[in-house]
């Protein structure tokens, strides 16, 4: 037996190999491109309706679409934010740069959003409106012709929880609109897709049920505040309840920072 | 740095959030010392201040290193090493006063770092070769396939995906009766059979049924086994007619699901990249482009273009790697593409024997160029 196996190894070194734990992170990772795929084709096409509706001057409209199209964006965030031009030009705050809000480098949603909100008006927003569909294309194209980086990509899931645990908490992205908790939706359903696809490839099952039941924390959470297909705004989360959105995402920042790690991505 | 814990770029309404925050980062901050990969020996210290890094320039070996960020400025910092816009590492939000360690493993080549406001300039950081990295160059450890392997899965699934939608176009047409519509949806779909033409021999089975030609079966187009493509192109031009089509296509569209499906499941080997790739363009040489393959439309030309655009895709999602190990070998194979997709272009409808021969020829020398690419990689084959 052990011969004919050592044979046919010789003969198929392909099939050997392809045996390697080694090779595991393979089937996660072409299944997670495949998520990003889907929902880079859903930001293009709602960030069209987005961008339209801001050139029409509707405001109304806008603000409707503006936490919705985001979704898609922060759902894929750990892949979005590796092209450091388009995160600038498609993500960035004001406080990013040196003029803040006056800064003619800050674009993309949180400028619409401040002309939105802060300003009541789509005023001058049709360039910038233009702009972000064009940096959405642009970064729909360069996704699909990347080849998804392993380590980066499952270390991705705890740079965003570390991102919502040290900085989005405070509310600081959407800090005119106030739709922060359908960014925090987005976010977490993106982590939790990386944690699901390599589940397979983890021993210690401690592991997983302490990020799980810190997912379900967050799920039941955000659960208390949602309104028709979204979310309330920010300011109506209780200070208890961030309390325990801040305590789990912690947790869930210090756990998948150890993701990597355990699939044999170090 | 006096006021290097007076965050001014709090805005006021962010202000009761302020305390919490504030609690985050120091949690965070706690956490991440706690579960960072172990920092390597000879740690690199850089600090960012309000307007630079210092210092300016760093240089590493090539492998694991360890990167000690001092954040002097007054604002949360994220401290990025980039490889053109393409961020390699990162390390978000360390606060005003804090420090923070990044691990990571680098290969060799000139990044830029990021310090603190986008208008800073950038810093520089040169990872020197080693005589391990350099040994990784020429024979990439396992590691390094999963990209490659899984950006080749992910080709073939959607273009799975598009056969069984373009397939379904193709029956929906011929059930409407649609000749027109029929013949275009026919070359869609056919093209998409033609792009998944490096892991179509894994699924014989459905490969004999969704594709056999005439002049295989005993009976040749009016043998019941005579099905799939080449049936549907005999009436759609041959017969110029829809007429009982409609059962084929549909049984075609419910194969090419169950092709899509089985895509899902192949496990590649890091050989298998470059040696299905080759293995196709020998197997296109040798018969389909001298003997044509779709008899019946003489649409050859749009046939081979989709499948060196399969052929480009395996090479494309190895080039990274070749062009690290042996850069001639990854031009080579890329200039017999070019020349391959030349002698393409120039066939016409009904090709002469001279224009199949040169097609020919171009795919048996991207075969050759292929045939490089594993040992180049330190693969067996």
């Amino acid at each position: 037996m052990k011969t004919s196996l050592a044979l046919i190894a010789l003969l198929l070194p392909g099939a050997a190999l392809a045996q390697d734990a080694q090779l595991d992170p393979v089937a996660p990772m072409a299944e997670y491109k495949l998520y990003v795929a889907e929902h880079t084709q859903e930001l293009v096409a709602d960030t069209r309706a987005f961008t339209e509706a801001v050139k029409a001057g509707d405001i109304d409209k806008a603000k409707s679409l503006f936490a919705p199209t985001r979704l898609h964006y922060e759902m894929i965030e750990p892949v979005a934010e590796l092209f450091s031009d388009l995160d600038v030009s498609i993500d960035s705050r004001a406080d990013d740069h040196e003029g803040a809000e006056q800064d003619p480098g800050f674009t993309g949603f949180h400028r619409i959003e401040y002309a939105l909100w802060e300003k009541n008006s789509t005023e001058g927003m049709a360039p910038v409106a233009d702009k972000l569909m064009a940096d959405v294309e642009d970064l729909a194209g360069r996704i699909e012709g990347l080849t998804f980086p392993p380590q980066v990509v499952v270390g991705g899931a705890a740079v965003l929880m570390e991102e919502v645990a040290a900085t989005k908490i405070s509310g600081e992205e959407d800090r005119y609109s106030h739709t922060d908790l359908w960014d925090f939706r987005g976010n977490f359903d993106g982590a939790r897709k990386i944690v699901e696809l390599f589940r397979p490839h983890v021993e210690d099952q401690d592991f997983l049920a302490t990020v799980d039941t810190n997912f379900a924390r967050v799920d039941e959470t955000l659960e208390k505040y949602r309104e028709g297909e979204g979310y309330q705004t920010y300011d109506k989360l209780t200070d208890e309840d961030r309390r325990v959105l801040a305590a789990a995402v912690n947790t869930l920042a210090e756990d998948l920072a150890t993701l990597r790690g355990r699939v044999g991505l170090d | 740095m006096t006021d290097s814990h007076a965050p001014r770029s709090m805005t006021p309404m962010l202000v009761g959030a302020g305390a919490l925050a504030v609690a985050g980062l120091v949690a965070f901050a706690w956490a991440a010392r706690t579960n960072a990969p172990q920092p390597v020996d000879g740690a690199l210290q850089v600090a960012v201040t309000e307007t630079a890094c210092a210092p300016m320039a760093l240089t590493v070996p090539a492998g694991p290193a360890s990167f000690v960020i001092r954040n002097d400025s007054s604002r949360p910092l994220e401290w990025e090493i980039l490889d053109g816009v393409m961020v390699v590492a990162e390390r978000e939000n360390i606060a005003p006063g804090f420090t923070a360690t990044l691990t990571e493993r680098l290969k060799p080549g000139t990044y830029q770092i990021t310090c603190g406001l986008l208008s800073n300039p950038r810093g520089t950081l040169t990872v020197t070769a080693t005589a391990a990295s350099e040994a990784a160059r020429t024979a990439p450890p396992l590691a390094e396939f999963i990209g490659p392997l899984s950006e080749m899965q992910v080709r073939l699934i959607q273009a799975g995906a598009a056969l069984e939608r373009d397939a379904k176009g193709l029956a929906d047409a011929i059930a409407a009766g649609d000749l027109g519509a029929a013949r275009t949806a026919y070359a869609t779909a056919r093209a998409d059979w033609a792009r998944l033409g490096t892991a179509t021999a894994r699924a014989s089975d459905l490969v004999n049924r969704m594709s056999p030609t005439a002049a295989m079966l005993a009976g040749r187009e009016g043998d019941p086994g005579f099905t799939g493509f080449h049936r549907i192109e005999y009436g759609l031009w041959s017969q110029g007619s829809t007429e009982g089509l409609e059962p084929v296509a549909r049984s075609l569209a419910e194969d090419a699901g169950a092709l899509r499906t089985r895509l899902r499941e192949i496990t590649l080997a890091p050989a298998d990249i470059a040696g299905d790739a080759a293995r196709l363009a020998r197997h296109l040489a040798e018969g389909q482009v001298r003997q044509g393959v779709n008899l019946y439309s003489g649409q050859d030309a749009a046939e081979f273009a989709a499948a060196l655009d399969g052929l480009a895709g395996a090479a494309q999602v190895l080039s990274p790697l070749v062009t690290a190990a042996a850069p001639e070998a990854a031009a080579r194979v890329q200039a017999e593409i070019d020349r391959t997709r030349t002698a393409i272009d120039a066939m016409t409808a009904d090709p002469s024997p001279a224009a199949r021969d040169r097609v020919a020829h171009g795919f048996t020398a991207l075969a050759g160029a292929l045939d490089a690419l594993n040992p180049a990689l330190g693969l067996e084959t």
